[in-house]
């Protein structure tokens, strides 16, 4: 029961950090209908700048994130701007390989710059921990998850009170019609793009401490990251937050009770048959034609 | 007239150009090794399939330097038996089916005169027999799996003191040699998914088994993986005294920093792959590398032949300082020298000369001293590793150690 315990919360902590790159995956796909392959390289380059304000210049990569976040927005506008929007019209699949080169183009960049050794990103306390009626809470995990539930919570915020995220809302359900409302929908559009890419930032920030990385590690991330997308539902935030901790939960306690082996299969059992039951994810809502 | 002086003063300089190009030669002569010839005759072509991309760029990059380093290094002494030493590198992006692709161009369309192994066993396996299916040498600088030997290719030459799976027993050697009141008794085996690190570990395992080390907890996990924290909890859980890890690098790093965050310190702490970097203690935070093990084939102290040379000449091509070199870079290094050597004692470097002479006698090289059985495997063994006080030194064999093994201290956090 201890192991039983100690993997949930080990799995819920992390699944927090996934919730955080998910949920930024599910808005930009609401606004573009693409979905986002290079959102694990935009998470991964957020780790690599956070180790290069961290090892160079002695920013902590919590604080890193005020200069990660607003910097990632911009990119992520300036993606939609020069690639996504002259595309929008083509339909969604060419926006997808677009993004997935451009996803190769960035780590084919940050294997140049910091070369393909594994990094790590270690402050004072990235190995602390505290003891919780003898379960083990890690000290950088438990602030990735707050963190996690801060951004994910603004981003919820900005979606239910505020005219912008009433416009995002308008757009990702119908973006003919809002148009038709009078809604800038490429200008929403463009800054859906940013703020998904900035919860890439977010969790990019703090996934360093957490993970030993490299280029290469976006394709595992990637996986996850489609396979919550599936789970979730394309459009559902909700979904995509609950799907992400079900992902982290499931990996961490059958790999620890049962096997790492056994880990990834177990979690797509789980995919499947919540596929079966409900072929448009746990919240999503049936899509023609989303893929 | 005008023009006849220009002539002469032409002539002039062409003379002296002449006499300085000779002169030149006299003393890249005087300066060549033995065995070895100003560069005059037609290049040696040397081919060579490296993973400048894909999954293995990384861990392949030192050996590619070591290979370069080489050459480099041979060509300042006036090339081999008077030839400048050209390598020719294609990357197989770590795809054991582009290596197959790749030999076979090398030998057949580019007809370089001899090849060199590509990085790791996956991809050694397929390479080795393209190169025996033409007659080829195959000096290798890391395909030490099983699966490498098993194919009893006579071409084949690993340039290590011994076979990967041989590779922990000094480890168990040294485990079995501590009296039986500071032996662990209790043992743990997480591993990942990969041919070389399961191979070790299971060596080990049978090992310290038959001799009542109990196992508590043994796993295996994707060898991507770099989330050990479930591993990790459930290592916390069987609490045992030694915890010998088959990791390649980043899982390594990532059971410490999982041990340290749950406050548990096994009395013994070994690792397949991972210390062996020089920036593993950067990684992990250098009071926590202190006490942990691993063995290796080479390790910047050692007195093998041309060590000091081969370590003088990477710092000043690369930088850096000779600690943070790594074996892999040793290893390919050797490649090149046992060349040297054959070209040494036998006055030229065929393929057949080559195949022949190596299965003869003892080639001391920067990983020892090498020779080999009739599958490639080499006969030597490997050395027990500790990282003590901020080195990573070999403390057994003794006959090899440069100081004793230290007790794991807890973690510093």
């Amino acid at each position: 029961m201890h192991l039983f315990v100690q993997a949930t919360i080990v799995g819920i902590l992390f699944g927090g950090v996934y919730a955080l790159i998910a949920s930024g995956q599910a808005i930009i796909f609401g606004v573009t209908r693409t979905v986002n392959f290079a959102q694990a390289i935009f998470t991964i380059l957020c780790a690599y700048l956070s180790y290069t304000l961290f090892t160079d210049f002695g920013i902590d990569p919590f604080l890193s994130i005020l200069v990660l976040v607003p910097a990632m927005f911009a990119f992520g506008i300036g993606i939609y701007v020069l690639l996504l929007r002259r595309l929008s019209r083509s339909g969604a699949e060419l926006g997808l390989l677009v993004l997935y080169g451009l996803g190769i183009g960035i780590q084919g960049v940050l294997d140049f710059v910091y070369k393909t050794n594994t990094q790590v990103i270690t402050p004072s306390y990235a190995n602390n921990s505290w003891t919780v009626a003898g379960y083990q809470i890690p000290e950088v995990r438990f602030f990735a998850f707050l963190l996690a539930v801060a951004v994910l919570g603004t981003l919820q915020l900005i979606r239910q009170r505020t005219k912008l995220g009433r416009a995002l809302r308008a757009t990702t359900q119908n973006p003919v019609a809002s148009r038709l409302l009078g809604v800038d929908v490429e200008r929403i559009s463009a800054i859906g793009m940013g703020l998904g890419v900035a919860a890439a930032g977010a969790a990019g920030g703090v996934f360093g401490m957490i993970l030993p990385f490299n280029g290469n590690t976006q394709y595992d991330l990637l996986s996850k990251l489609l396979s919550i997308a599936v789970l979730g539902g394309l459009l559902s935030m909700p979904g995509t937050i609950v799907a992400a901790v079900i992902l982290g939960v499931v990996e961490s306690v059958v790999a620890a009770t049962i096997s790492p082996d056994w880990s990834a299969f177990s979690f797509l059992v789980v995919l499947f048959a919540v596929l079966i039951i409900r072929p448009q994810g746990l919240f999503g809502r049936r899509l023609r034609g989303a893929l | 007239m005008v023009s006849n002086v220009a002539r002469s003063g032409w002539a002039a300089l062409a003379c002296l150009a002449a006499a300085l190009s000779l002169a030149a030669c006299s003393t890249s002569a005087a300066n060549s090794s033995a065995g070895s010839k100003t560069a005059s005759g037609p290049p040696l072509v040397i081919g060579v399939s490296m993973s400048l991309s894909g999954d293995f760029a990384t861990l392949a990059n030192p050996a590619l330097k070591g290979y370069k380093l080489w050459a480099s290094t041979v060509n300042a002494k006036g090339g081999l038996l008077g030839r400048k030493v050209s390598l020719k590198i294609v990357d197989d992006a770590s795809n054991p089916t582009q290596v197959v692709t790749n030999y076979e161009n090398l030998i057949t369309a580019d007809h370089v005169n001899l090849v060199f192994g590509p990085f790791s066993s996956l991809l050694t396996v397929p390479a080795a027999t393209i190169a025996k299916r033409f007659g080829y040498a195959f000096i290798e600088p890391s395909g030490g799996a099983p699966q490498v030997f098993a194919l009893h290719l006579h071409n084949l030459f690993l340039a290590q003191p011994a076979p990967i799976v041989s590779s922990g027993d000094a480890f168990a050697n040294y485990i079995l040699s501590l009296p039986t009141a500071q032996r662990p008794r209790t043992a743990a085996y997480p591993s990942a998914d990969d041919p070389f690190t399961q191979a070790i570990v299971g060596e080990i395992r049978q090992r310290l088994q038959a001799a009542g080390i109990k196992t508590v907890y043994s796993t295996t996990y994707a060898a991507e993986t770099v989330d050990l924290s479930p591993v990790v909890t459930r290592l916390v859980a069987a609490k045992p005294d030694l915890l010998v890890s088959g990791t390649g690098g980043a899982d390594a790093v990532a059971e410490v920093k999982g041990m340290v965050q749950a406050h548990f310190t096994p009395k013994f702490v070994f690792f397949t792959g991972g210390p062996n970097d020089p920036t593993f203690p950067a990684q992990v935070g250098p009071a926590n590398a202190e006490g942990i093990f691993s063995t290796g084939d080479w390790f910047p102290q050692a007195k093998t032949a041309g060590n000091a040379a081969f370590e003088k000449a990477y710092v000043a091509k690369y930088g850096g300082t000779a600690a943070k070199i790594d074996p892999a870079a040793a290893e390919a290094f050797a490649c090149g020298q046992l060349l040297e050597l054959v070209a040494h004692r036998y006055g030229k470097v065929d393929n057949a000369t080559i195949i022949s002479a190596l299965h003869h006698g003892t080639w001391p090289t920067v990983e020892g001293n090498l020779s080999w059985n009739a599958d490639g495997s080499p006969r030597g063994s490997d050395i027990v590793v500790q990282w003590v006080h901020g080195q990573l030194l070999p403390v057994y064999p003794s006959a090899q150690a440069l100081t004793k093994p230290i007790a794991k201290p807890a973690w510093a956090g």
